[in-house]
Order: C-alpha cells, then structure tokens, then sequence
C-alpha cells in the first residue's frame, strides 16, 4: 500500500497538469475566440446603413420592376434599416393603379402570396420625380436647399450603401421613364464623386435589367462590390405572369434573391459568397454576374447584414475604461502671430479705365499688291477689248 | 422707255430702303428660305472679321464665299446695303436692256419666217406684234425688282443678288452677241456657284445663231465657234481661279466653295430638296446619292439643248429654273431670277394649263414656309416632315410651272408650222398632248 500512495499522488499530479493544461488550452482557444470576436467587431468599418432602391420604369406591364423594389425594400427594413435612410424611387404607382384588380396591393409571388406593399411602405421619390437628375443628386448630395429630409442621401464615409436598380437596360445604358437614360459612365462618375466626398465605406451595387453586366463595367472608385442580373447581351427574365393580375409579376433575379434574403435575419452570418450563387443559370436562365475587384475585403467575410441589414455593433463589458488625454499633443499648433493689418485689395484683374477709351481696331488685312494690279489689269484688258483700243483716245 | 423704268427703279429703290429701315430686316436675315449658308450675310460678315484677327476665312466651316467677295466687301462693307440695291438696280437693267434686244431678234426672225411662208395660214393671231412686244422689257424689269422675292433677298443682304447680278450681265452680252465678254461673265458666274456651267450650252447656241452657224456635228464652222468659245470661257475661269490664289495665297477658296457646294455637308434647312434627304441618310450611302442629286442638275442640258436648238432663250430660260430648282441651296433669290423671265413668254398664257393651281400652289407654299417653321422650330407641334412637305410642294409647283411652260411654248410653235386647228385623218378635230 506504501507504493500505490505515491503513485496516486503523481497520478494526482498528472491529472491536475493535464487539467491545467486543458485549461490553458481552453483558456487559449476562449482567448483566441474572443480574439477573433474582437477582431470581427472591427471587420467591417462601417456603423451605418443607407439603402436607395430605384425603379425606373412606368406603366403597368412593368408591374414587376416596382414588386422587385418594393421586396428588396421590404428586406432591407425587415432587417433593420429604418426608413429614414432608406430612399426608395418608385417610378410609377402600381398599388393604386387603375388596372389593379387588387388595389393597394402588389404581389410579388403568383397565386398572391406575398404582398409587398403594406401600411407602411414610403415612397420618397414618386412617379415622375424618378429622373436621372434627381437619382444622381441623390447619390452625390448636390441638393437644392429646399429637399426635405426624407429625399436625402445623408451617408457618411462609415456608411455603408446599398443601391439596387432595376428597370429597362441595354448595354451600357439604364433606360428612365421611358424617356431619358442613365449610362454607366454617369453611374461611374456619380459613385467616384461619392468617393471623393467621403459619402460611403462600402457600395453594394444590385442591378436587375437586361444585360447589366454593362452597368458595372465602368467603375473605377474603391470598396466597389456589384452585381447584376444577367450579363452583357443577355436578357433579364421574369418570372410567373399572375393570371389574376394578369402581369408578370417579378423577374427572375430578384424573386431568388427575395426567397434568399427571406432566411435571412439580423444575426445571420451567410456572407456575399452565397449571394453569388443566388440564381444560378439553370433557375435564371440568364448568368447573372458580380465584380468584387474594386472591393478591399474578402467576399467570404462581407456579411450579407453589411449591406441588406442595419446591425448595430454592440459590445456589452463591465469593465471600466479610462480614457487618457495627452496633454502636451493639444497645445496650440499655432502661435500667435501677427495678422496682417492692411486689408486685401481685388487684384486689378480688368484694366476697366484701359477699355473704356480703347480706340477701334484698324483693319490690318490688306488684299495683297498683287492681287488688286492683276484684277484691275484683267478688268481694264477686258474693257479694252470690248470697246476697242480706239476709245483710249477719249481718255488721253 | 426711260422713264417708265426710272420710275420703277426708284419705287423698287425706296421700298428697299424702307425696308432696310424698318424692324423686319433681322426678320428677313434670318430666314432660311432666304439665306442659304453659301450666300447668308451674316458669313460674309464673319468671314471678314476673321480675316481681320489674322485666320483665314475658309479654315472653318462658315464661310463659304469666294475670294473676289472677300475683295468687293472689304473695301465696301459699310455700304452694303448701298451695295446691294445697286446691284439688284443693275441686274434689272441688264435685263430690261437684253429683253429690248432680244425682242427686235424675235421679231426679225418672225418676219424672216413669215416671208419664207413657214408658217401655216390660220395662226395670224398667235404671231407677236410689236405692239405687245413693246412693254415686255418694262415688265421684266418691273418683275426682276418688285417681286417679293427680290426684295427679301436683297433686304436679307444675300449675295445671291451678286450672282443675279453676274448672270443678267452674261445674258445681256450674250444677246448683244460678244462672246467674250459672255465668256467672261459666265466664267465669273460659275466661278462664284458653279451651277451657271450648264448655262454654257444654252450661250453657245444663241451666238451660233446670231452668227449663223448651223448647228450640224459634222460641220466645221459649228466645231470651230464652239472650241473658240470654249477655250474663252475655260481660260477666263482659269484665270479667275488663279487670281483668287494671290488674295490669300492659297487654294483653301476651292474645298470651301467647289467642295463644299457639291458634297453638301451642312443640312441646315432650305427650299431645296438636299437637307432633308441627307438628313436621314446612312452614311455609307451619302455619296452615292450626292452625285445622283448633283447629276440630276447637269442631266437635263443635253436632252434639251437638242429639243430647244432653235429657241435657245427659252432654253436659258429652262436651264435657269432647273438650276434653281435642283441646286444644292437654293433661295427664293434664284427663283426670283428666272421668274423675272416669265413676262417675256406671256404670249404662251393661252395655253397654259395648270397656271391658276400653280401660281396658288407657289403663293400658299410661300406663306406655309415661315408657318411651318415656327411650328416645327418654336412651337415643337411639328417636324421636319412638315417643312419638307412645303419645300417638296413648292419645288413640284416651280417643275409643273416650268413644264407648263415648255408644253405651251412647244404647243405653240407646232400650231405655228401646222397651223390652229389641227384635224385627224377623219376629219375630227385633234389634240396636242406632250408624249
């Protein structure tokens, strides 16, 4: 018995450094998942969502442009965006549409299923307010003073943005009201404008049309993703027309990306990797296409709740952090130093006193010597010939 | 007849400065049916000013004048508008002087014709009398300066009145019958438009006339006068051409003027039937259909010079309303030309078909033009289409007009040599229709 008390002391031992060692494994891999929770606090830069969903086109047998907005819209609130920062443009009204057999309802799914249009729909740019005018000074903020708040795009360089359109396309170019159209070098432009003025982290671009492909071939500014429906030559389709309805009621594209963003909830973690894959050609008919190139970060770890969901980053601790000012970095850069007293004069840019008594140009062409010898010799030679040599002596 | 003519050269005169004065002359300026971008003002002008800040004039596209234009409005641009009320005075006179002339040849060859008895017994009323005869030149004249045309065109101060101008001179040397000095002035003419080229035949047939040259291929005198012409009228524009080289010693003048009136590049609208067409035109096609239209305006020389070898005043006549009609760009300044012509046939009324429709059709066309353009231009409710209707309409009722002419006047002189009323075989009477 003397030797198994030794022995179970050591397995003690043993038992305990291996518990120990368990422990700092645990303590290590808690360590590293906190690590990589921390880490996936600061994933993406943003702290807030901003969404413009645009429909472009008007008249009732584009039904499914507005269904397409309108469900799109009613999932990006779903996930949390409020409707102050979302701008939604519908070009015309299908809810009160006098051909609806259903008013104040639009259906995006057959049998009417879904209705998309609620209570609470709002609809900040309506009916023949959808320009290309008023669309890039939503996006650029170059805004007449008098626009109210709701018709504002009021993004920051942490927002982050998304901007679905759909409508009629073509190759390069997004057709408006049927009357006027956007081209993807405007689009580019107004998104690098965006840029410059530090409106947004990150853009997702959703674009369901014919050949959108060529939408987002142009652009050039950073943290650019996009993604369209079909590509370049291509048709978008729709989906089931509603014999009720008697329209189709939503195209292809954005039905499977409605039934995707569907399974989506704010604490999902299904990143854009599976947006991708949304719709593939046999479902679609067209390949729809995306551009990550212009994009920082990896497409695997964009979270689809970046873009469609306004997730608040919330990080509860009790610990107590102590914020430390450093004193000596705030003395004043600038010392006092004397202004200058004499008041700055308007450069004499226009000498008015020069113009007012400047005296006309002369002319300074001249028919040349020889020209005006050889007209008047040719002009007295023919006279000459006419009359005779005979008259001279009347002149002489 | 002195001064019955001064009399309406002074009413012609004092309606212009009037005009002049008034607030339709920037009205009328801008008028496209009266200036054309080959012969607007407002180029001639700009034109000038170029040159003045050291750039030639033809290195844009405005100015399409040629270079002795340059040389007349240099020293004259401030008296343009003294300018051209004498120039259009001067073309009514040439005109009413080669209309005096070319009466007494018309009635010395009636005579002529008369006594060799070849004319039928029953036409004495179709025979022109000097009394009829006598005010014809007045006529002209009167319709040469009051026709509103001309005076549009010479209150827009469009150059075309220069070419009006240049082509009276050439008539009346021609029917004085000195082909040098018609050489000369048809040289100037087509220098200045090009189109007056095709004037050349109708010139050569009257001096072979008046020369008694008859006009047979294999004559010698026949080939000889017209080589002599020839070589006239091709070394005074050769000339011409060269001398233009040494105002701005270059040959820039020949692409803006020539080129540019045969390739028609500018489809601003006028009259004419080039604008609309090329407007709509795929580009590959362009210049196929530029030389068709061109040809279409040199085309009818032969057929006619071989209908009209004994009547080559009326073939001028003819020619004249076919270049206005058919020319790149026309204005109602050309049409005002050949239709100052018109009293000198009026012995043809009688049988004239169509003349009331016609003269209806040109009136309301005249009036549709700027009716049509403020509503297409201003008012947005129309197009295009709708002026080109007008100008497609008052080009048919200018060919009808000019058709109804040549059908009265080869009517006439069969009747002449035939006699009035013409029997079938049978006995019943016939009708003269143009196969």
């Amino acid at each position: 018995m003397a030797a198994a008390v030794p022995g179970g002391a050591r397995g003690r031992a043993a038992a305990a450094l291996l518990l120990l060692l368990l422990l700092g494994c645990c303590g290590a891999a808690a360590a590293g998942g906190l690590q990589d929770q921390a880490e996936q606090f600061f994933r993406s830069g943003h702290t807030n969502n901003w969404a413009v969903l645009v429909c472009t086109s008007r008249f009732w047998f584009n039904y499914r442009h507005v269904a397409n907005t309108l469900s799109v819209y009613r999932s990006v609130k779903r996930l949390g965006i409020p409707d102050s920062h979302i701008v939604l443009m519908l070009a015309d009204d299908m809810a009160c549409n006098p051909r609806n057999p259903k008013p104040a309802t639009v259906f995006s799914h057959k049998n009417m299923e879904l209705n998309v249009y609620g209570d609470d729909v709002e609809v900040d740019y309506r009916s023949y307010e959808v320009t290309v005018e008023n669309f890039l000074r939503v996006l650029t903020g170059r805004i007449p003073p008098s626009t109210p708040r709701s018709k504002r795009l009021l993004s920051d360089d942490r927002s982050n943005i998304l901007i679905y359109m759909t409508g009629h396309g073509g190759n390069g170019f997004l057709k408006f009201q049927d009357s006027e159209e956007i081209t993807n070098v405007e689009l580019a432009d107004a998104f690098e404008q965006m840029w410059q003025k530090r409106r947004y982290n990150e853009l997702l671009f959703i674009i369901d049309t014919c050949q959108g492909a060529s939408m987002y071939e142009r652009f050039y500014s950073p943290n650019i993703m996009a993604l369209a429906s079909s590509q370049v030559g291509e048709d978008s389709l729709s989906h089931q027309p509603d014999l009720g309805i008697g329209v189709h009621l939503m195209d292809r594209y954005t039905f499977y990306v409605l039934e995707f963003l569907e399974e989506i909830h704010p604490a999902s973690q299904t990143n854009m990797n599976d947006l991708f894959q949304v719709c593939p050609k046999s479902l679609c008919v067209s390949t729809p296409g995306h551009r990550t190139d212009l994009f920082q970060r990896d497409p695997q770890n964009v979270l689809i709740t970046d873009f469609f969901g306004s997730v608040r980053k919330v990080e509860i601790t009790t610990e107590a952090l102590s914020l430390d000012r450093d004193v000596a970095g705030f003395e004043s850069k600038f010392p006092e130093e004397e202004l200058a007293t004499e008041p700055l004069k308007y450069a004499e840019q226009l000498p008015v006193a020069q113009i007012i008594h400047q005296k006309p140009k002369q002319k300074d062409w001249h028919p040349p010597g020889g020209f005006i010898l050889g007209l008047w010799a040719l002009i007295i030679m023919v006279f000459f010939k006419t009359y005779g040599i005979k008259h001279m002596k009347h002149v002489f | 007849m002195a001064a019955p003519l001064v009399l309406v050269v002074l009413a012609a005169v004092t309606v212009r400065a009037a005009l002049y004065r008034s607030s339709l002359a920037v009205f009328i300026a801008e008028r496209v049916e009266v200036a054309s971008p080959l012969n607007a003002w407002k180029r001639v002008v700009e034109g000038l000013a170029l040159l003045d800040l050291g750039v030639s004039p033809y290195s844009g596209a405005i100015f399409h004048e040629t270079p002795l234009i340059i040389y007349l409005f240099h020293f004259l641009i401030e008296y343009a508008e003294l300018v051209f009320m004498i120039t259009d005075v001067l073309t009514a006179v040439a005109l009413y002087l080669a209309i005096q002339d070319f009466n007494k040849v018309v009635f010395k060859k009636q005579k002529l014709l008369i006594e060799l008895d070849k004319y039928a017994p029953d036409v004495a009323e179709l025979i022109q009398t000097p009394m009829e005869m006598h005010y014809i030149p007045l006529k002209v004249a009167l319709f040469y300066l009051l026709n509103p045309y001309t005076v549009m065109s010479c209150v827009a101060k469009s150059t075309c009145a220069i070419n009006n101008s240049v082509i009276a001179f050439f008539i009346l040397a021609t029917i004085k019958g000195s082909a040098f000095l018609s050489a000369v002035f048809l040289a100037l003419a087509t220098y200045q438009s090009l189109y007056p080229l095709t004037l050349f035949a109708p010139a050569l047939l009257y001096l072979l006339q008046r020369q008694f040259i008859p006009i047979k291929l294999k004559s010698k005198g026949f080939w000889l006068y017209t080589m002599q012409y020839a070589s006239l009228y091709l070394c005074s524009l050769v000339v011409i051409i060269c001398l233009s080289f040494f105002l701005l010693n270059s040959w820039d003048f020949i692409p803006s003027v020539y080129g540019f009136i045969l390739s028609v590049p500018d489809l601003t609208p006028n009259i004419g039937l080039f604008w609309y067409f090329f407007a709509e035109m795929f580009e590959h096609f362009s210049l196929f259909f530029v030389c068709v239209f061109q040809i279409n305006v040199f085309f009818y020389t032969i057929p006619l010079a071989i209908k009209l070898k004994e009547h080559p005043m009326f073939f001028m006549f003819v020619q004249l309303a076919i270049i206005s009609i058919f020319k790149s760009y026309p204005t109602v300044g050309d049409i005002a030309l050949y239709m100052a012509f018109l009293p000198v046939w009026s012995h043809l009324y009688r049988f004239l078909r169509n003349i009331f429709i016609l003269s209806c059709v040109l009136i309301f066309c005249s009036f549709l033009f700027p009716v049509l353009w403020h509503l297409w231009i201003y008012a947005g409710s129309a197009n295009s289409n709708f002026y080109y209707a007008i100008t497609l309409t008052f080009n048919i009722g200018q060919i009808l007009l000019i058709s109804d002419y040549f059908y009265a006047f080869l009517r006439r002189e069969y009747y002449l040599t035939h006699g009035l009323h013409l029997t079938r075989q049978d006995g019943t009477e016939a009708m003269l229709v143009l196969k």
